[in-house]
């Protein structure tokens, strides 16, 4: 059962410079008790996605232009603000990138966790305390109680990331959206906290969205995969398939800009860099985006004045280029 | 099962879980609060120290002395055969023109003259946060009236606009005091307020409690205004000075503080006119002010040192 569907989503940011056209035209959908991993280099819009999805991006400059986003049967581009707060927190919740400075310095991680459960159900305040350790049991701080007195500076990177989590799980929410739950952390603390986030999900029935630009973040916990460039999605497919098969060049170019230790085929030598920079979001590219930096593209198929489709090259597997993988041997050189 | 490993170790008993070692491992012995190293960073500034003795002892004089004194100002007859007299065991500071205590009348000047500064700093906070919160947090374009408007009021002369508001009231007591000190001068407190919530709203715990659906009332109360607080602390020592300053300043021009209620600013306008040959009646309200306004300035200084650190610029040591 989809919980979220997503439908031809463009957020645009009004800025003197021009209209920043940051989501361009996405569609997803996440399924109960599933994971779906976005990936993409810095500034190619799934942030402000996950933003769009709760109601929070900074409006103005930014705003919805277009598309739906359908969670649990209502289009949430149609609510109210007030309508919105109802939702955020209870049946979608977000956790940030940077668990430092996400935690206010001057509250109680108590005042922050029943903050919630004030918010949302009216919990009285024994209630709400007693529902707080068990939260911070449930993502594995030892000594819960006593750790609920403490300020957020006694707590270290991961332990607050925790401390965020729990927050988010305050309510139960359907959708847990991660927006880079591991970039600001210890590499050691990463594996847990994916753990963590993985067991929480499946003991909580949750659909899940990590945003990452990590290949190795979501090759551990996603089931499906959106590859994101340049606003829009190039590349959607579950998870195996996308790493063995991947069509799209980009996403090909982002694997082969992975170390690999082990497996069949190991690579030698150097990793592999994408030359060039991401296209401009105010005036893109109006071919394919990724095309100034393709090594496939040419003139004579269109790459460079009419953007491709995102296409099915085989069941689930969507690729929006006129060169996948699949398809390339057919075309000459 | 909770036993202290630090406890265990010294008394030689139970050697503790090694879990219980383990959870207590990231935790250092002493607890550091912000206030405890405010208050630690305060210390070191003698100057702020000194200050605030002397403006806790001027104060805790002004509350007491009047119970303890053997005069009753109001009620004690006039007595000429005394008047101006110099300083003796009886009266340590002398009397006035009408044989009073001058020592006595001086704590009681004094305690209007603190009330006043005081109550006129509060309501002038009172006035800055909410007037500073909504524009800071607002933003747009109420946020650009609001400070257009502040910025037409900051053209008003500071005395002359408390001035009018005094005659428009028409009454002279404590209350109009503090009324006409805080309108006429509530608009820096404003400033500080509002620039202080725009640095705070960018905050990534702020987007955090939007994203929990915390409304904007909760996010402002609980999120942002608790984070002003120590500017507001030292915006307090701030303003005081210039309260207790323009009060006196009122009533030495007969402006402020009416008969039988004596200010230390009234009480030096007593003095003005035997200032020749009784210069004791005018000084000592006049030093009572200067300490009092010096003292707050150095409070002030030695607040914004300790609850400010990034601010100082002597060296920690």
């Amino acid at each position: 059962m989809a919980i979220l569907e997503v439908k031809d989503l463009r957020t645009h940011f009004f800025t003197r410079e021009g209209v920043v056209k940051a989501v361009d035209g996405i569609s997803f959908t996440v399924e109960a008790g599933k994971t779906l991993g976005i990936v993409g280099e810095s500034g190619c819009g799934k942030s402000v996605t996950a933003l769009s999805l709760m109601g929070l991006i900074p409006k103005p400059p930014a705003r919805i232009v277009e598309g739906s986003v359908n969670f649990l049967g209502r289009d949430l581009t149609t609510f109210s603000e007030r309508q919105l707060e109802d939702v955020r927190g209870r049946e979608m919740a977000m956790i940030f990138q940077d668990p430092m400075t996400s935690l206010n310095p001057t509250l109680r991680i108590k005042t922050q966790i029943t903050e919630v459960l004030d918010r949302h159900y009216g919990y009285s305040k024994d209630d709400a305390v007693r529902r707080a350790v068990e939260l911070l049991e449930e993502v594995q701080i030892p000594r819960a109680a006593e750790r609920l007195r403490d300020y957020p500076h006694r707590f270290s990177g991961g332990m607050r990331q925790r401390v965020m989590i729990a927050i988010a799980l305050a309510c139960s929410p359907k959708l847990l959206i991660a927006d880079e739950p591991t970039t600001a952390l210890d590499v050691t603390v990463q594996a847990e906290i994916l753990d963590l986030l993985e067991e929480l999900r499946r003991e909580h029935e949750m659909g899940m969205m990590i945003i990452t630009h990590d290949m190795g973040v979501v090759a551990e916990t996603a089931d499906e995969v959106a590859v994101m460039y340049a606003g829009q999605i190039v590349e959607q497919a579950e998870t195996q398939e996308l790493f063995d098969r991947p069509e799209h060049p980009y996403t090909e170019a982002l694997l082969g800009a992975l170390p690999q230790l082990e497996g069949e085929n190991v690579r030698e030598g150097r990793l592999r860099s994408i030359p060039g920079r991401p296209p401009d979001l105010i005036a893109p590219p109006p071919g394919c985006r990724f095309a100034p930096r393709c090594p496939h593209a040419n003139l004579q198929d269109g790459c460079v004045d009419q953007l491709p489709e995102l296409r099915p090259i085989r069941p689930g597997h969507l690729v929006r280029s006129r060169h996948p993988a699949g398809e390339r041997q057919m075309v000459p050189a | 099962m909770s036993v202290d490993p630090r406890e265990a170790v010294a008394t030689g008993t139970a050697a503790p879980a090694i879990a219980d070692l383990a959870a207590q491992a990231g935790r250092p012995v002493h607890r550091a609060s912000l206030w405890r190293d405010a208050w630690r960073r305060y210390l070191q500034n003698r100057g702020a120290v000194i200050a605030g003795a002397v403006f806790l002892l001027f104060v805790l004089f002004c509350l007491i002395w009047p119970f303890v004194t053997p005069y009753d100002i109001r009620s004690d007859p006039v007595n000429f055969q005394q008047s101006y007299e110099g300083p003796s065991v009886k009266h340590p500071l002398g009397t006035d023109q009408l044989g009073k205590d001058l020592l006595t009348k001086l704590a009681l000047g004094g305690r209007i003259s603190i009330a006043i500064g005081v109550g006129a700093t509060l309501a002038i906070l009172l006035i800055g946060v909410v007037y500073g919160s909504i524009s800071g947090f607002a933003g747009g374009r109420l946020d650009n009236a609001q400070m257009r408007l502040l910025d037409a009021l900051y053209g008003l002369p500071y005395l002359p606009f408390a001035i009018i508001v005094l005659a428009i009231i028409g009454e002279n007591n404590l209350w109009t005091m503090v009324i006409a000190l805080s309108i006429a001068s509530w608009f820096t407190a404003a400033r500080i307020v509002r620039g202080q919530i725009i640095t705070l709203k960018e905050n990534d715990y702020v987007r955090a409690a939007k994203a929990v659906g915390a409304r904007w009332y909760r996010i402002l109360s609980r999120h942002l205004l608790p984070n002003t607080l120590g500017v507001l602390i030292i915006a307090i020592f701030l303003e005081l000075p210039g309260v207790i300053l323009g009060e006196a300043f009122l009533s030495f021009i007969g402006l402020g503080i009416s008969p039988p209620d004596a200010s230390l600013g009234s009480l030096a306008q007593e003095g003005r006119a035997v200032y020749r040959v009784h210069p004791n009646v005018i000084a000592i309200p006049s030093i009572a002010i200067a300490v009092l306004v010096l003292c707050a300035n150095f409070i002030a200084d030695g607040m914004r040192d300790a609850l400010d650190p990034r601010t100082r610029e002597t060296k920690e040591h």
